[in-house]
């Protein structure tokens, strides 16, 4: 919105200073996710002031706790998961209007209570109070909460204005396309697109955000961001963990629908879009959907674009660590992948010819997410390598976690008469020019969606054609069982599969 | 008496080999044990910062606003020069330099931030040099902010005109400028910003938010007067406040109303009062203790009395500054 379209007392100040009188709803209030995440991102928000003047806090969920219980249970999330130590002070005007309403997710009745309790809020706020509704739950119990929101008249509040109703929902937004569509369709008979913010985590975080920035607002990268310079781009989502005690989760999941299809995708979208016109949500996500709607389906055979592998015995961090297999809670047969790499082709101008590796995987060697733009290398004519010269292709590498910041390789020359070369890195880390103190995902998210940005969301077609993609993919591996299932040791970098699928195009994973 | 750039902490070096003295002294910290720069790593120097202290500045104030800018560099690392005139008008052409650096150790190794200052202690007649000497101080090709502190005269500013058109920003202070400052002849006015403003960003904020909930023509349409008292101690910042206070009104629709700026005994020196009043009886009042961090709405706009407590604060002199530098 432009500053002129503004009201005159907001005009000059940030978005995010300009949010309005809000009630946040938690669904799912006594989960992990609402303590080790919403919480504390709540919490700091007040500590940064940027939360409205007239800001309440529900928590709800099954579990009848009285309200004093359920400001115990967040202060001790604070304590436990903030970034920032607990100000007694701060968190006691939070406190002041947090409070806790029981009922079932399938309950309309419960949603009455809801309603009325917001109802109470708004007539002691004495205006019009924007009502957040956070579902973080698991997906099973989305679909009834959706429709009691719709039912109770809470979903449709205000439309047509910008303080109308708002709902967040967590992933997975479907487990494939046909159930991403139904997921969606709930959604659209309840709301409209603009009052969903599908989240993924991943587009809060800091190095996300600076990605576009590097790209769209520095001339020497964009004239070299296509085909004729780009060898190839690695997106990397490794983790050091095993599956732990998500067990019965992972099962039904597995690293293509956990990481892939939506943390690593998005990277993907966000690294080969065009650029929007504008930074405006809408510009920003209509280029996305294009540009993985210009993604090739992917080969399943003979020679397929993926490789997946489950993790065997290893050593993790000096310990002896467990195989999938061997995990407690999973089937001694089960073709779970813990491990997904994909080979992806894009099909349009700038990217013909350009391979995309996408991989994610558990129990890897290092936790670490990136993304590397690998770029040609230069007619060795000068520098032979049979002379010695061993050059290195020109990487960008944007490192997404831990060490947030930006490397670039390039060659230079080693100190000496002779002239030999030696690959050098330039870094620019953020922990070190900003801090590392830096908002949390989640806090710019929830922000972002209380004042009506939609931005560094999803919206429900990418959703779909992210899932279009993959889902043909989970289909073939299910009707394949175990079949072709490859396997890598605990603490290593992935399985051979996932190298060969590379080396085919003359490439190599980086072990970033 | 000792003179402001005595007053504050460094090793003096000649002004000649400035960089040299730089590398020595976190030589110097590094065997000392103490955190030092990884090579470049850590001074990651994102802006130049230019702290110039006006004649008007003593020792001890010298002291408080390096204070300010060395919590600002720990936030945002970066190459901070501090200008120290010399008071009397008959010194020699002159000019010293001293060097000082910290370094902030954060959740990790990789999380070191170390900060640089350079001060340079100048007479009257070696200001013609002065601006040569701070090229060569700051960190090419990043920008340049310029924080002119305490500067009391507006012909002063063409002395200044290389920091004044190169920088980014120019920040003055308001509470501590004549109060015409706003209306010098800046060479780039656009770029020049009050500090008290920006510690007033919450105090805006909290208005804002509130007021911003009423439909415009609601606030402006009617208004019969606007009204601020204020305490002793919040002066520059009334004055800066009302300023805004009437020009968002206007925006609104406001005109012709009575105004009026007291500072009443019986207040608390850092407290405020800011009402209006309507022909027809509509009324907002709004009441902050920045001391006890207790404010209060009390507003009818026509539906009924709206009663709201919250919060009162001013931003710290260095939040202020990355308030004024950046956004």
């Amino acid at each position: 919105m432009a500053d002129n379209d503004r009201h005159p007392f907001l005009q000059g100040l940030s978005k995010h200073r300009g949010a309005p009188p809000t009630v946040v709803v938690i669904f799912g209030a006594s989960g992990d996710l609402t303590a080790r995440k919403l919480i504390p991102a709540i919490y700091n928000l007040a500590y940064d002031n940027l939360l409205p003047a007239d800001f309440h806090l529900v928590g709800y969920g099954r579990k009848p706790i009285p309200d004093d219980d359920f400001r115990a249970i967040a202060s001790k999330a604070i304590k436990e998961f903030s970034r920032r130590e607990l100000d007694g002070e701060i968190w006691g005007r939070v406190a002041a209007r947090t409070s806790y309403v029981s009922g079932g997710y399938d309950e309309r009745a419960g949603f009455d209570r809801l309603a009325a309790h917001i109802f109470d809020i708004e007539k002691r706020v004495g205006s019009e109070v924007q009502s957040l509704f956070y579902i973080s739950t698991p997906p099973s119990v989305f679909e009834p909460i959706i429709t009691n929101l719709g039912a109770s008249g809470l979903g449709g509040r205000y439309l047509g204005k910008n303080h109308h109703s708002k709902v967040i929902i967590e992933k997975p937004f479907g487990t494939d396309l046909e159930t991403a569509r139904l997921l969606n369709g709930t959604l659209r008979s309840v709301f409209e697109e603009s009052q969903v913010y599908r989240i993924d985590h991943y587009l809060g975080k800091e190095t996300v955000q600076d990605l576009l920035v590097q790209r769209f607002a520095n001339a020497i990268f964009e004239p070299l961001w296509n085909r004729n310079y780009i060898d190839c781009v690695q997106i990397t989502v490794a983790e050091d963990l095993g599956v732990g005690t998500r067990a019965g989760y992972y099962e039904q999941s597995g690293c293509l629908r956990d990481m892939i299809q939506n943390h690593t995708t998005q990277l993907l979208a966000l690294t080969a879009m065009e650029p929007p016109g504008s930074f405006e949500a809408e510009a920003l996500r209509d280029e996305k959907v294009k540009v993985l709607k210009a993604i090739e389906p992917i080969g399943l055979g003979p020679e397929p674009d993926f490789a997946r592998a489950q993790y065997a015995a290893g050593m993790t961090g000096g310990k002896a660590a467990p195989g999938y297999l061997q995990e407690q809670g999973i089937a001694a047969d089960s073709s779970t992948e813990t491990y997904a790499a994909i080979r992806l082709s894009i099909n349009n101008w700038r990217w013909q010819g350009v391979p995309f590796y996408l991989r994610s995987g558990k129990r890897l060697a290092r936790r670490v997410s990136e993304i590397a733009v690998q770029f040609k290398r230069p007619p060795g004519t000068i520098f032979p390598q049979k002379e010695g010269f061993n050059l290195a292709a020109n990487t960008l590498s944007f490192q997404i976690q831990p060490d947030e910041g930006l490397n670039m390789v390039l060659n230079a020359k080693v100190p000496g008469l002779e002239t030999r070369t030696q690959p050098v890195k330039m870094s620019f880390r953020y922990s070190t020019t900003f801090g590392s103190n830096t908002p949390e995902a989640y806090e710019r998210l929830v922000l972002d969606a209380m004042v009506g940005d939609g931005t560094l969301f999803i919206r429900g077609d990418e959703a779909e054609t992210s899932w279009g993609l993959y889902t043909p993919v989970l289909k073939f591996w299910k009707s394949e069982g175990r079949k072709g299932m490859g396997e890598y040791a605990a603490g290593s970098w992935g399985p051979k599969c996932a190298d060969a699928l590379l080396a085919a195009h003359g490439h190599a994973w980086r072990q970033p | 008496m000792p003179g402001i750039f005595d007053a504050l902490p460094g090793i003096e070096v000649p002004v000649g080999s400035i960089g040299l003295g730089l590398e020595q002294m976190w030589d110097g910290v590094a065997s000392s044990g103490k955190p030092s720069p990884e090579g470049d790593k850590s001074k990651a120097t994102q802006v130049n910062f230019v702290l110039h202290l006006g004649l008007l500045t003593d020792a001890e104030d010298a002291a408080r606003q390096f204070d300010v800018a060395v919590r600002f560099s720990r936030r945002y690392p970066c190459r901070v020069v501090v200008l120290c005139p010399l008071k009397d008008e008959g010194t020699p052409l002159e000019m010293r330099a001293k060097v000082y650096g910290e370094c902030t150790l954060g959740k990790s190794k990789d999380d070191t931030r170390c900060c640089e200052f350079v001060m340079l202690s100048y007479s009257r007649s070696a200001r013609a040099f002065l601006e040569n000497e701070v090229s060569i101080c700051i960190s090419p090709d990043l920008p340049i902010y310029y924080w002119a502190h305490r500067f009391s005269r507006a012909a002063n500013l063409a002395e200044y005109t290389y920091l004044l058109t190169n920088a980014r920003r120019v920040i003055f202070d308001s509470a501590s400028t004549p109060d015409d400052a706003e209306g010098y002849p800046w060479p780039r006015p656009e770029n020049v910003r009050d500090l008290a403003y920006a510690r007033l960003l919450p105090v805006r904020q909290a208005i804002g938010q509130f007021l911003g909930r009423y439909p415009a023509a609601a606030l402006g349409v009617g208004l019969r007067s606007i009204e601020l008292r204020h305490g002793a101690g919040v002066a520059p910042e009334a004055r800066v406040l009302f300023k805004w206070v009437r020009g968002r009104l206007a925006d609104c629709g406001a005109s012709g109303q009575a105004e009026r700026v007291l500072q009443p005994s019986d207040l608390p020196p850092r407290s405020f009062e800011l009402a209006f009043a309507y022909v027809d009886g509509r009324s907002f009042v709004w009441k902050a203790d920045l001391d006890t961090s207790h404010a209060q709405f009390d507003a009818d706009f026509g539906n009924g009395r709206t009663v709201m407590t919250a919060t009162a604060s001013l931003l710290s002199q260095e939040d202020a500054l990355s308030e004024a530098m950046f956004f």
